[in-house]
């Protein structure tokens, strides 16, 4: 009995040892594949941004690269909230296809006018399941600014997920803006998509 | 403010001055706090809507809305322009430095706020980066300190009070100062009381300078912001609305920076 326990406890051990022997490695792992994304994306990212090409080249070649980096369609039904459920099939795919450019036009709103804009990679710490990677994002004759990259892996491969800039997430507060916008609409979804219709063409034509 | 998308919005402290005309200040703080009451608008009875308005946490929705609209217009038509104009006529070197002095005058601030929040590490950072500033950074034009270990920190009244675990309260716009909360307001009285500036005998060239430097801090602190708050009224669907999003976010995020910093006291130097 006592040789009966004691395997059992030596093959628990074993069994232990050999996940704490994968686990802490996959979570070594993970921190640094999360800076290796980040740093590659915003290389990419900064390298159209410092291009001589138009704002409007910028933004058709950014396009591809946050849809490949960035979980765009999961930020998407995060910020429509409670309305994804009842949004109808077409409403939600008029949805993603314009909030996908929403997201472009956001981040060219923010860097892409500027030439010379650098970015450096800080710390790395776990956010739930999820790894924060900081940035400073360093742009000509403008106050540098602290970003975070939430990147998650539970895709399989690695997918940036939200933004902290300073603090405010990107998700949250989109989220809230539309929640505030459906709620002073009646919850009115073709109300939200008109006036992101509105937004995206706003942002088309130049500003006067 | 800044609205990367969604979010650089950064409807901050830092977009406010350290100190303003405390007249002005007074009179929108008393008109403001005798116009919330009965202003609260009822709870709504959907579960769903429920929880947005409790995360929302703005029961004076209402009221807040006009304040936030008169400021915006009148911000329109005064702060924008001139911030515009300054910066189209001052270098951004010479914006940087009256930004430095600003942070740097506002230093005493933090480091009371500081030892109230109980982090002497964070006080003493403070308390270094005045007395650097002050004489290697002339007068607090080059943040000399950033360069030696010592960048800036946020720390102020309201902070302090959320790190004792005071709530913040319902969300409040002030006008022409910003985004606030209740515990926050009156965070921004004790912070004007903190300041020693506030307590040197006032001769007429103090006086001077008092209102030199409360102005140009106002002009400077707007022109920070420019881009980020003509990108967030472009951006957002329902601008108030995001503001108070960030707001929230960006008071909560310092408020667990402040609580997190455990670091020791004395250096480790010898290790």
């Amino acid at each position: 009995m006592k040789t009966a326990l004691s395997r059992r406890h030596a093959l628990g051990l074993v069994a232990a040892a050999a996940t704490l022997r994968v686990a802490a490695p996959a979570r070594a792992a993970s921190a640094g594949d999360a800076r290796a994304f980040v740093s590659s994306f915003g290389q990419q990212l900064i390298a159209i941004v410092n291009s001589d090409h138009s704002l409007a080249d910028k933004k058709v070649a950014i396009l591809p690269l946050l849809q490949e980096h960035v979980d765009m369609d999961a930020m998407g039904r995060y910020c429509l909230g409670r309305y994804w459920r009842v949004a109808t099939p077409e409403q939600q795919t008029r949805f993603l296809a314009l909030f996908h450019q929403i997201l472009v036009n956001s981040i060219t709103d923010k860097i892409g006018d500027y030439r010379g804009v650098t970015f450096t990679i800080g710390n790395v710490a776990s956010s739930g399941p999820d790894q924060a990677v900081d940035t400073v994002i360093s742009r000509p004759e403008q106050p540098a600014f602290n970003a975070q990259w939430i990147v998650s892996f539970s895709s399989g491969k690695p997918m940036v997920v939200d933004v902290m800039a300073e603090g405010p997430s990107l998700r949250l507060t989109t989220r809230q803006d539309y929640a505030s916008f459906l709620g002073r609409h009646n919850g009115s979804i073709d109300a939200l998509l008109h006036a992101l219709d509105h937004q995206v063409e706003a942002h088309a034509s130049p500003a006067p | 403010m800044r609205a990367v998308t969604g979010s650089n919005l950064q409807p901050s402290r830092s977009c406010t001055p350290a100190r303003r005309p405390r007249r002005i200040t007074r009179l929108f703080a008393g008109l403001g706090l005798a116009a919330l009451a009965g202003c609260a608008a009822p709870p709504p009875k959907d579960p769903d809507a429920l929880a947005e308005y409790r995360e929302a946490n703005d029961p004076y929705e209402s009221l807040n809305r006009k304040m936030y609209d008169l400021s915006m217009t009148l911000d329109k038509y005064s702060m924008r322009p001139v911030a515009k104009a300054y910066v189209w006529a001052v270098p951004y070197r010479v914006r940087q430095s009256l930004g430095n002095m600003v942070q740097t005058m506002n230093e005493p601030v933090v480091f009371f706020n500081d030892v109230g929040a109980g982090r002497p590490r964070r006080a003493g950072d403070a308390f270094v980066r005045w007395c650097i500033n002050m004489v290697a950074g002339v007068g607090g034009l080059v943040d000399v300190a950033k360069y030696a270990g010592y960048p800036h920190h946020d720390n102020d009244a309201g902070l302090t009070l959320a790190t004792w675990g005071v709530p913040s309260g319902p969300y409040l716009f002030m006008p022409m100062l910003g985004p606030s909360s209740i515990r926050d307001g009156i965070g921004y009285g004790i912070d004007t009381g903190l300041q020693p500036f506030n307590y040197v005998p006032r001769g007429y060239g103090l006086l001077t300078f008092n209102w030199a430097y409360n102005i140009m801090g106002m002009i400077n602190g707007r022109a920070d912001h420019l881009d980020a708050l003509d990108q967030l009224q472009k951006d957002a669907l329902d601008p108030y609305a995001t503001i108070r999003s960030a707001y929230q976010q960006q008071r909560k995020a310092q408020a667990e920076a402040i609580r997190n910093d455990h670091r020791a006291t004395v250096p480790d130097w010898y290790n």
